[in-house]
């Protein structure tokens, strides 16, 4: 046996322990194959609903300065690292149409958390110190937010969150919040499951992180419409594949071991459904033995309906540039802008998957 | 000894003790000196990097991660490491914003009381069991994980603090910096007495130096165990009042790696991971530095999330290389 307790022994715990925390936190992955296209602009968002929340905010209410965004300092701060194509897409957005309205790649700062909460809340800090005249956040958390709000708005910098919500005053702390209504989207995607399995069948469910109001949604939102639209597909397995795809493959395998027989998986995010698959082909099934239902919209997950794994894909679309520059635009020029901008998200299936690959990202 | 030998011999041992002075001093102040260059650089680069909200926001940045480092250097100069301080973190800063409903002392309290209680259980196990620090952290780390889970319903609810005197500690600066500030750079100064001028605080350097040499001269092994697991439990539960009441709620999505930042940052300050040796000062450098390191990448605000990592982890393999060089200078120098 090795004496650990000479002088290597802090330093072997210290990298155990990273080796440890790695592997333990290893969410998202990477995927060369998944590149983003992010410019195409017959992929650029759509507004479903604008006023959802029904108060509006405009400049002399919110008490800021007109700003032109051509000749402005804009700050931009991502949650988690581009490592996953959906935060890959959302970043490229925001520069590609930075850069298409003309505004100088130097003032654009763009600063990434890297799935650190503390990192984010001290990024906006530096950024707001820098001088920025509007931020944009794609929020890590929706609390935690009182510091940066409580800066922001004694420079009156308008703030606009996008993908995820930020609980806060309206108008007060916050311009307006774009996004995707994540209850609908688990909604849709329990109608292409409902649709899939002809109404009758069991259903596995592989949750993403948890804590996260869009896992929460997307549950709630599947469950709900699966019990109103179709009572006869029983819910017979919940497991939480962390939004990834190690995780959804794992979880897949221990579903395919303890319950064979499963005629539907809901994958809360593609890369889930993803590893899902990988598990499938282990367990020898064929493509379309088990029916997938997943949102995103990326490519592999697109490329996977093209080959028969996946039965449809409800998107969750990340490219938020048009529309964040959009709303500032017409904030600045004294326009009222609504507290939730909803944007519509669109679906693919066998009917519409290779045709419109070039729109997933 | 010869009466004629003796002036040559205390002329070559000055100089090598100079020599050893010199180099143990650019080795124990390494991060402070590599602190100095990137201050300077940043100075001159960037405009923005000068302004006084910016150093504010440095400081403030780096008030929770300073409070870890500083329970982590005791732990460290005895020769242990902690690896539960990011759990118990989080778990206090939920705690915190739990309690902030009771008012200002409970938010405080709370907190205090259940990290230091993780702290003493660690410390019991590691003294009385005789069980590697590593392994009953790290055990730490995943319990106090798991109990801010089942307080936050798997992270699905989120405690808000009261609004009240907490949540104005939090939100309150004086001469333009906040309180937070004040209290960390109080409690180093604190720690720094106890460290150095103290029994307890001998007794630290002493079981990380030798622990048999230690017992041989009646340092209460034990009773020094436990009380710096306890201070790195209170420490850690302390920094997590102080972010709650910054961020106004009990945010479940933070901590993680903490441990490791907080070590990286004790040791860039040059104190060792074999235990004995080490000082505050440098683990203040060393905390410094790392957030510096990422201010400044955020100045630039042009590079990939990616190449950040890599830039901070070379700034640390840098500073720690420098060391060891140095370290070896010094053995040669000594003979």
């Amino acid at each position: 046996m090795i004496d650990l307790r000479g002088r290597w022994r802090p330093a072997l715990a210290v990298l155990s322990a990273s080796a440890l925390l790695l592997t333990g936190c290893a969410k998202s992955e990477d995927d060369p194959a998944a590149k983003s296209t992010a410019d195409s602009s017959a992929a650029a968002q759509a507004t479903k609903s604008a006023s959802a929340g029904g108060s509006t905010c405009d400049l002399t209410k919110f008490g800021g300065q007109k700003v032109d965004l051509k000749t402005a300092t804009i700050g931009f701060s991502q949650s988690e690292k581009e490592a996953n194509p959906f935060r890959i897409a959302e970043t490229q957005s925001i520069k590609d149409e930075a850069a298409k309205l003309g505004i100088p790649a130097a003032n654009l700062k763009v600063t990434n958390a890297d799935s650190k909460f503390d990192k984010q809340i001290t990024d906006v800090s530096t950024l707001i110190d820098q001088g920025v005249q509007l931020l944009v956040i794609a929020p890590l958390n929706s609390d935690g937010w009182d510091s940066v709000f409580q800066k922001a708005s004694s420079k009156k910098i308008p703030i606009v969150t996008i993908d995820r919500k930020i609980n806060a005053k309206h108008c007060t702390d916050y311009l307006t919040f774009i996004g995707s209504d994540f209850a609908e989207q688990g909604k849709r995607a329990a109608d292409k499951m409902a649709k899939a399995l002809n109404n009758t069948g069991t259903v596995a469910i592989l949750l993403g992180a948890p804590g996260n109001n869009v896992t929460t949604l997307r549950t709630q939102g599947f469950k709900e419409q699966i019990a109103k639209v179709a009572p006869n597909i029983k819910i017979e397995f919940e497991q939480t594949g962390q939004f990834s795809r190690e995780e959804g493959q794992k979880v897949s395998e221990q579903l395919l071991q303890s319950k064979p027989n499963i005629n539907g998986i809901y994958a809360e995010n593609d890369e889930m459904a993803l590893g899902a698959i990988t598990a499938l082909k282990g367990a020898s099934k064929k493509a379309g033995d088990v029916k997938i239902v997943t949102i995103d919209g990326t490519k592999g997950a697109v490329q996977g309906i093209v080959d028969g794994w996946i039965s449809s894909v409800i998107e969750s679309n990340p490219r938020f540039g048009p529309l964040a520059f959009g709303t500032a635009t017409k904030f600045f020029s004294g326009e009222a802008i609504p507290e939730n901008i909803i944007i519509s998200d669109r679906e693919y299936d066998s009917t519409n998957a290779a045709a419109d690959l070039g729109l997933a990202y | 000894m010869t009466l004629v030998a003796e002036p040559k011999l205390e002329k070559a041992e000055a100089a090598s003790l100079r020599t050893e002075r010199i180099v143990e001093l650019v080795q124990r102040q390494g991060a402070l000196a590599v602190l100095a260059i990137v201050l300077v650089v940043g100075l001159v680069a960037y405009d923005d990097f000068r302004s006084f909200d910016n150093a504010g926001t440095i400081l403030v940045s780096a008030a929770p991660a300073a409070l870890i480092a500083l329970g982590m250097t005791f732990v460290i100069i005895t020769g242990g490491i902690d690896l539960s301080v990011g759990s118990l973190y989080v778990l206090g800063g939920v705690l915190a914003a739990w309690a902030s409903q009771y008012g200002i002392a409970a938010a405080f309290a709370v907190p205090l009381a259940v990290c230091g209680l993780f702290g003493l259980v660690q410390g019991l196990v590691i003294a009385y069991a005789r069980l590697a620090p590593f392994i009953v952290t790290l055990a730490g780390l995943l319990g106090a994980r798991g109990l801010m889970l089942a307080l936050s319903d798997e992270g699905g609810t989120t405690y808000l603090v009261d609004p009240g005197a907490f949540k104005d500690f939090g939100k309150g600066e004086l001469l333009g910096v906040k309180y937070a500030v004040y209290l960390v750079a109080v409690l180093f100064v604190v720690g720094m007495v106890t460290l150095y001028r103290t029994r307890f605080g001998q007794s630290v350097y002493a079981i990380g130096g030798s622990e048999d040499a230690a017992r041989l001269m009646g340092v209460r092994i034990r009773g020094t165990q436990i009380r710096v697991y306890v201070l790195s439990g209170l420490l850690a539960g302390l920094a997590g009042s102080i972010n709650a009441a910054r961020l106004g709620s009990g945010v479940t999505v933070l901590g993680t790696g903490m441990e490791l930042d907080a070590i990286a940052a004790v040791v860039v300050g040059g104190t060792l991971l074999t235990g004995g040796a080490g000082t505050l000062g440098g683990t203040i450098a060393g905390v410094l530095l790392l957030q510096v390191i990422q201010n400044l990448i955020n100045q630039d605000g042009g590079v990939s999330s990616a190449w950040q990592t890599v830039i901070s982890g070379t700034f640390i393999a840098l500073v720690v290389v420098a060391q060891t060089y140095l370290a070896k200078l010094r053995r040669v120098a000594s003979g």
